[in-house]
Order: structure tokens, then C-alpha cells, then sequence
């Protein structure tokens, strides 16, 4: 490995712990000027770094702009899959990521989601581990395999 | 990954959107599929699930149908 490459691993592995670790800590996902005041590194850098994350699948870029959409589980902006956790307000891309922060954060967790077809709020509730209330039936429209082929979609 | 109140709702999303049904699964089931999935995502140590070790986590929540398999 180059010399080069070695700093881009070594750089995405601290964004990559830098960022989620604000997002679990405050719900903010932290976008890329920030990370670099974070870490003291130029904006270009952090960019590559963030590219460098999304291409491995660690988390997801919005498609036009570059900013962090989802640092899976947690979502940067509001959706309709809400997640009251240890007094905070979460936001997951999908279902299975609402649940999936309760199980990163290792805390009980209240989730409130908006049935896919009618709009109807749907409760699920995670606590000592289990899941204790749960509602409704979870779709994966697509099949294992391709989830990654457009994981907006997915 | 989306959530509907019940079967009749979601055959009538798959209708409106004239998409074929995927695949549909209990809240439990996801439930045990994003506490294996993320449960360690905030560790500084955390490493992607090998191909064996999403197998092996699907299998254990009985994910085992075509639609499951990872490997095309």
C-alpha cells in the first residue's frame, strides 16, 4: 500500500469513528466541515475520506451534493421512522435502521413509523434488549443481493 | 425497508406501484436482523460482517429462501 493510500484508510477509519460517535452521542450526523475542524484536516481530505466510507458501504452519500445522507442506522435528516432513545430524537432511513439504533446505542428505544401504504403511525418499542412491542409486517422489496444496486431504494 | 400495518396494505402498495411483492417479515425478525447488523456500528473496532458471518445471521432468523442468498 502507498503512502497515500495508508492516510486515506488511517483517515477514513478516524471519520469514520468520529462520525458516528456524534451521531449516537447528539443525533446530529456531522457533515464534512465539521468533521474537518473535528480533526483538524482540510475539507478535500475528509471528502475523499467520506467517498472512500460510502464506496465500502460503511455509510451513504446524498447523490447530488456528497453530504452524509445516512451514517447507517443513523440518518441525517428527518424521516418516517422516528426513534426516541436515552432522551433523544433519531431518525432512521428505513425500519430496520430505526431498530438498528436502539440495538447501536444498547439502549431501550421507542420507534415510531409511518405505514408505507395509509400513513398510519406504527409502534414498536425495544427495551432490555428485546424487542417488547412490535407491529405490522417489514417488506424488503428487494431481493438480498442487490440491496446495494440503488440502496435509496433498497 | 418499509413498514405496513398489515399484509392487506402492503399488497395494496405493491398494486399501486405495480411492483412485484419482495419478501415480508415479522417486526421480531428485524428486530434480530439489526441488532446482528449494527449492534457494534458505534465501536471504534467495529469491521464489516463477512459474507459467512450475513449468512450465518440470516440463517439464524430463518432467512434462508432464494431471496436471501447473498451471493447471487
Amino acid at each position: 500500500m502507498t503512502a497515500e493510500a495508508n492516510d486515506l484508510e488511517t483517515l477514513a477509519r478516524d471519520v469514520r469513528i468520529h462520525v458516528f460517535a456524534e451521531a449516537a452521542a447528539t443525533t446530529h450526523v456531522p457533515q464534512a466541515p465539521e468533521i474537518a475542524r473535528a480533526l483538524a484536516r482540510s475539507e478535500t481530505d475528509v471528502r475523499a475520506a467520506l467517498h472512500h466510507l460510502a464506496a465500502a458501504k460503511v455509510l451513504i452519500l446524498a447523490p447530488n451534493d456528497g453530504t452524509i445522507w445516512s451514517a447507517n442506522p443513523f440518518c441525517a435528516v428527518p424521516s418516517a421512522f422516528r426513534v426516541d432513545a436515552a432522551g433523544k430524537r433519531y431518525w432512521g432511513i428505513c425500519i430496520w435502521d430505526a431498530l438498528g439504533i436502539a440495538a447501536a446505542l444498547g439502549v431501550d428505544a421507542s420507534i415510531r413509523a409511518l405505514c408505507g401504504d395509509c400513513g398510519e403511525t406504527l409502534t414498536l418499542e425495544v427495551g432490555d434488549g428485546r424487542l417488547v412491542r412490535g407491529e405490522g409486517v417489514v417488506h424488503f422489496a428487494i431481493p438480498a443481493h442487490h440491496w446495494w444496486d440503488n440502496i435509496g431504494f433498497t | 425497508m418499509l413498514l405496513f400495518r398489515d399484509e392487506e396494505h402492503l399488497e395494496y402498495w405493491c398494486e399501486a406501484r405495480e411492483l412485484p411483492r419482495g419478501a415480508a417479515i415479522t417486526p421480531e425478525q428485524t428486530w434480530r436482523l439489526a441488532h446482528g447488523w449494527y449492534k457494534n456500528k458505534v465501536k471504534a473496532d467495529w469491521r464489516r460482517h463477512t459474507l459467512e458471518e450475513t449468512e450465518a445471521l440470516l440463517a439464524s432468523i430463518g432467512l434462508t429462501s432464494a431471496f436471501w442468498n447473498l451471493r447471487g
